[in-house]
């Protein structure tokens, strides 16, 4: 919904209380499961049966647990994952996206493109031109006009505060031939042009005010969609209401309000769950999967998701501003870099430690029009110690490989306090020891391994780190994500703000990289972005180590959830209802 | 008296000036930072990050950063919060009430019980009760709140569905005293069981002292009831070291409880700072460490003046 808060897993502020509520409530939740009776799996676990239109009841209240909270409800101030699952039902864009990635108008009448003349292409910028739906309201009553789009656009560009710029800064002039449409004049071609209107913001309400972000609206944004947000607490609840003045009224939505339940872990979100005190809960872990699996009356929802989850390995000198140039003693050489991706058990990790709830990785573009899905070479020890044997990797008395007096002894770092990653840790280690690669971890608090600055000294980004692991989220759009793999962007002192961690240089993957950004095509973009991937796993420097789902639950009484890779499960709350 | 509080209250200010230097300091030298958390939006890039910067004035050197906050700070300006970006007097505003109402319910259920029970268990010195009681108490004292919130949240909540798991109210219902009552049984019992710990050991350990008092003995002499000798005279005397313990308590009120606040999902000041403080939101965070050191400050002189009235061969100097 917003401009693309696409939230890494477990970054700052998602860990902290859990870890010390984990191990009470895992205890907590053994002693309900074995003290209830009916434990038989639930045969609506997986796919909810569809409801015929007779069937639906209307009315009611749902509550949903999220236990982050929103600090803002506005779309261009906030950054978390949480903000775009509440405004999902009330802050609407231009245009969205299917569960396969395709686009599909919102507002408009129709996503431009160049085949159907919405998008003309002059040299190297282009004109895209958006035709609004006639007749929508906002849920105050007022008209829906292009001017709104044409403020969303200044407002972005005005207000020092917003998210980022990224797309809006691209737009040189707006254009307003009619009440219904706009004509952006993009400076270049601008590929990801599609989604960069994903939330609308009301002129009528905002023009006049000096500081949008000290405004109600950052707590009671103003939408078009099926419901309006009609009360914040803090630290409490969200509440939204059904909106009358909705295109779908009075058909939909069935519901007449729902309430989002600020909770203090997933592991309370769980549990509330479970004693019926909420009707759904957002973003559970593998872990819980079980637990509701075997709980009768409760459904899980799991969607694969864009979040790939890899290990990256630095193939410059582990220093403070490495040189791009220079050459890892031990990751520099390829062989070892094969023979650490033949020695990690994707599958093994998948089954065991995820439940089987996600997929071995192949790319970072997992999902998607542009989802490469070239598997990389599987699971063999045998071959991993092939790899080094015959690249001169000898072990020693020890067990562990040298060459060259270089003995293969890395350090392993992700973020602290992440169970799921440190038994991803424990197993690696001892695959990797067991092929001869001594490897030590050396966890670092997520502000400091994910803080994404120099500044803050990222280690990925002062290049002081062999082997690291964590998780991004690409937009369907992998414009940015891929520019990841440019060897332009390799962050040094001089300029910290690429994330080439791996310091991978390849100039056929450059050159399909930026051909990519070029050209509006998505065949062409496409095959361009799986040129350059299949260059970037050639060169071995990440494992893909395995596809995150997005995982949430409900009681079976809550009708109509559909998946949606890319919007999680609040895409469709017009559609909700309660079983009576 | 009035020249000692006023002479007390001038000796605070650096106190309190160095309290806020040193916290600025502490939160500014935590790892990450407020826009770490747009590390993992991909479309977030470095002239993002450079203008987010300079919005929230992170881009200034520190001593000065610090000295513009003190300068609106003493204006009752307490500056916006980097992530919500509403008036921090706001958003501490909004929690004020609910943790008042949480810790205050706190404050009075502690004194109700521990003042008869510790001066039960000092005139019943090694009696059965006596020796529950200690028992009881050292063991709720050595308790971590954490833990005994969250088992009476496992034993009342989950496994006897007596009380809910959390939150001040039942969502979506209206108003209802009862509903609201039952939301605070088990924050309440977590927080008073720890705390009365320490009052009721206080409170017998003083009485004990004064119980053994020759004064006692000739009020007993000049026929006074047993009554009236434990409460009248035993009681006001011995409650000394209990006035300091309650008037340190007095921060609390405002701060809030940090521990079970976050258990109970409660929308209180200390999960606002909580929250606050893994955003790295340092407006806020700011705005509440001065507030509540200011508080203990004057939380002492509180209890060193009403030692004044409890005793009054304290005196002033």
């Amino acid at each position: 919904m917003t401009a693309g808060p696409a939230a890494v897993r477990g970054s700052a502020g998602e860990v902290h209380m859990s870890r010390l509520l984990t191990l009470a409530f895992a205890v907590a939740l053994v002693a309900t499961a074995c003290t209830s009776p009916q434990t038989t799996p639930s045969a609506s676990a997986s796919a909810a049966p569809t409801a015929t239109a007779a069937a639906i009841t209307r009315g009611g209240t749902a509550i949903v647990a999220i236990w982050q909270e929103p600090s803002t409800l506005a779309p261009m101030y906030g950054n978390q994952t949480v903000l775009g699952l509440v405004i999902n039902g009330t802050v609407e864009g231009l245009a969205d996206t299917t569960t396969d990635g395709a686009y599909v108008p919102t507002l408009a009448t129709r996503v431009p493109d160049v085949a159907n003349g919405g998008v003309v292409v002059k040299g190297d910028k282009m004109d895209v031109t958006w035709d609004l739906k006639p007749g929508i309201k906002w849920s105050d009553g007022d008209p829906l006009t292009s001017a709104d789009i044409k403020y969303t656009w200044e407002l972005w560009l005005k207000d020092p505060k917003v998210n980022t710029r990224t797309g809006f800064d691209q737009i040189e002039s707006i254009d307003l031939p009619t009440e219904l449409t706009a004509v952006l004049h993009y400076k270049t071609i601008y590929a990801p042009y599609p989604l960069n209107f994903s939330s609308i913001l009301p002129k009528h309400l905002l023009e006049k005010e000096a500081d949008v972000s000290k405004t109600d609206y950052v707590r009671r944004p103003l939408g078009t969609g099926p419901f309006k947000i009609t009360d914040f607490k803090a630290g409490d609840s969200i509440t939204l209401e059904k909106n009358p003045n909705y295109r779908g009224a009075p058909e939909r939505p069935y519901l007449d309000k729902i309430i989002f339940k600020s909770v203090p872990s997933s592991q309370v979100a769980l549990a509330q769950l479970q004693a019926g005190e909420v009707h759904a809960m957002w973003n559970l872990t593998e872990a819980q999967t079980p637990d509701v699996e075997k709980t009768t009356g409760l459904s899980l929802q799991v969607v694969p998701g864009p979040t790939v989850e890899r290990i990256e390995m630095n193939t410059a000198v582990n220093k403070e501003f490495t040189d791009p140039n220079s050459v890892h003693p031990v990751l520099g050489d390829i062989a070892v870099r094969k023979a650490l991706l033949y020695a990690t058990p994707k599958q093994q990790l998948v089954d065991k430690l995820l439940f089987g709830k996600a997929k071995p990785g192949a790319s970072p573009v997992s999902q998607g029009w542009a989802a490469y899905r070239e598997p990389q070479e599987g699971y063999d020890p045998a071959k991993a110690n092939k790899a080094l044997d015959d690249a001169g990797w000898a072990k020693g008395s020890d067990g562990i490989r040298a060459k060259g007096g270089v003995r293969a002894s890395l350090t392993y770092t992700t973020t602290t306090g992440d169970q799921l990653r440190e038994r991803v840790q424990q197993v690696l280690v001892d695959e990797w020891k067991a092929v001869g690669i001594e490897v030590k971890i050396q966890n670092q608090p997520s502000a400091v391994f994910l803080a994404g600055s120099c500044s803050a000294k990222d280690p990925r980004k002062l290049g002081t780190y062999d082997i690291d692991m964590y998780a991004s989220t690409p937009s369907i759009d992998p414009h940015t994500t891929m520019l990841r793999y440019n060897s332009k962007r390799i962050p040094t002192q001089a300029d910290c703000a690429g994330e080439n961690y791996t310091r991978f240089k390849n100039p056929t993957a450059d050159a399909a990289i930026e051909a990519a950004g070029a050209t509006l095509d998505l065949e062409k973009r496409k095959a361009s972005y799986a040129t350059a991937l299949k260059a970037l796993n050639d060169a071995y420097v990440i494992i893909w180590l395995y596809d995150r789902a997005n995982i949430d639950a409900r009681l079976d009484a809550l009708q109509g959830w559909q998946p949606n890779v890319w919007r999680r499960f609040t895409w469709n709350m017009q559609d909700w209802w309660m079983k009576k | 008296m009035g020249r000692y509080v006023v002479r007390r209250l001038i000796q605070a200010l650096p106190i309190l000036l160095a309290i806020s230097v040193a916290s600025f300091a502490i939160m500014k030298a935590m790892p990450g930072g407020p826009l770490a958390a747009y590390e993992g939006n991909p479309d977030f890039t470095e002239a993002d990050r450079l203008r987010l910067e300079h919005a929230f004035g992170l881009d200034q050197p520190l001593p000065l950063q610090y000295i513009s906050w003190l300068g609106s700070f003493v204006r009752l300006d307490w500056g916006y919060s980097f992530s919500s970006h509403q008036p921090v007097l706001a958003l501490i505003g909004e929690r004020l009430p609910n943790t008042l109402y949480l810790m205050g319910t706190v404050f009075v259920v502690v004194l109700l019980f521990a003042i008869p029970i510790g001066v039960m268990t000092a005139v019943k010195q090694y009696s059965v009760f006596d020796h529950v009681v200690t028992g009881t108490t050292f063991a709720f004292l050595s308790t971590p709140t954490f833990w005994l919130g969250l088992l009476l949240i496992i034993l009342f909540g989950l496994q006897l569905r007596w009380l809910p798991l959390g939150g001040m109210q039942t969502l979506g219902a209206p108003f209802d005293l009862g509903d609201r009552l039952r939301h605070l049984i088990l924050p309440v019992a977590t927080i008073a069981l720890v705390q009365m710990g320490s009052h009721v050991r206080y409170l017998r350990a003083s009485m004990l002292e004064t119980i053994g008092q020759d004064y006692m003995r000739t009020a007993r002499a000049k026929g006074l009831q047993e009554r009236v000798v434990v409460l009248r005279h035993a009681l006001k005397n011995a409650s000394i070291p209990l006035v300091t313990v309650i008037a340190l308590d007095m921060p609390e009120l405002f701060v809030g409880a940090l521990v079970t606040e976050q258990i109970f999902g409660w929308p209180g000041m200390g999960r606002l700072f909580w929250d606050s403080a893994t955003r790295a939101d340092y407006p806020i965070l700011q705005g509440i460490l001065a507030v509540s050191s200011s508080l203990i400050v004057l939380a002492n002189l509180v209890a060193d003046v009403a030692y004044g009235y409890l005793d009054p061969r304290i005196r002033y100097s």
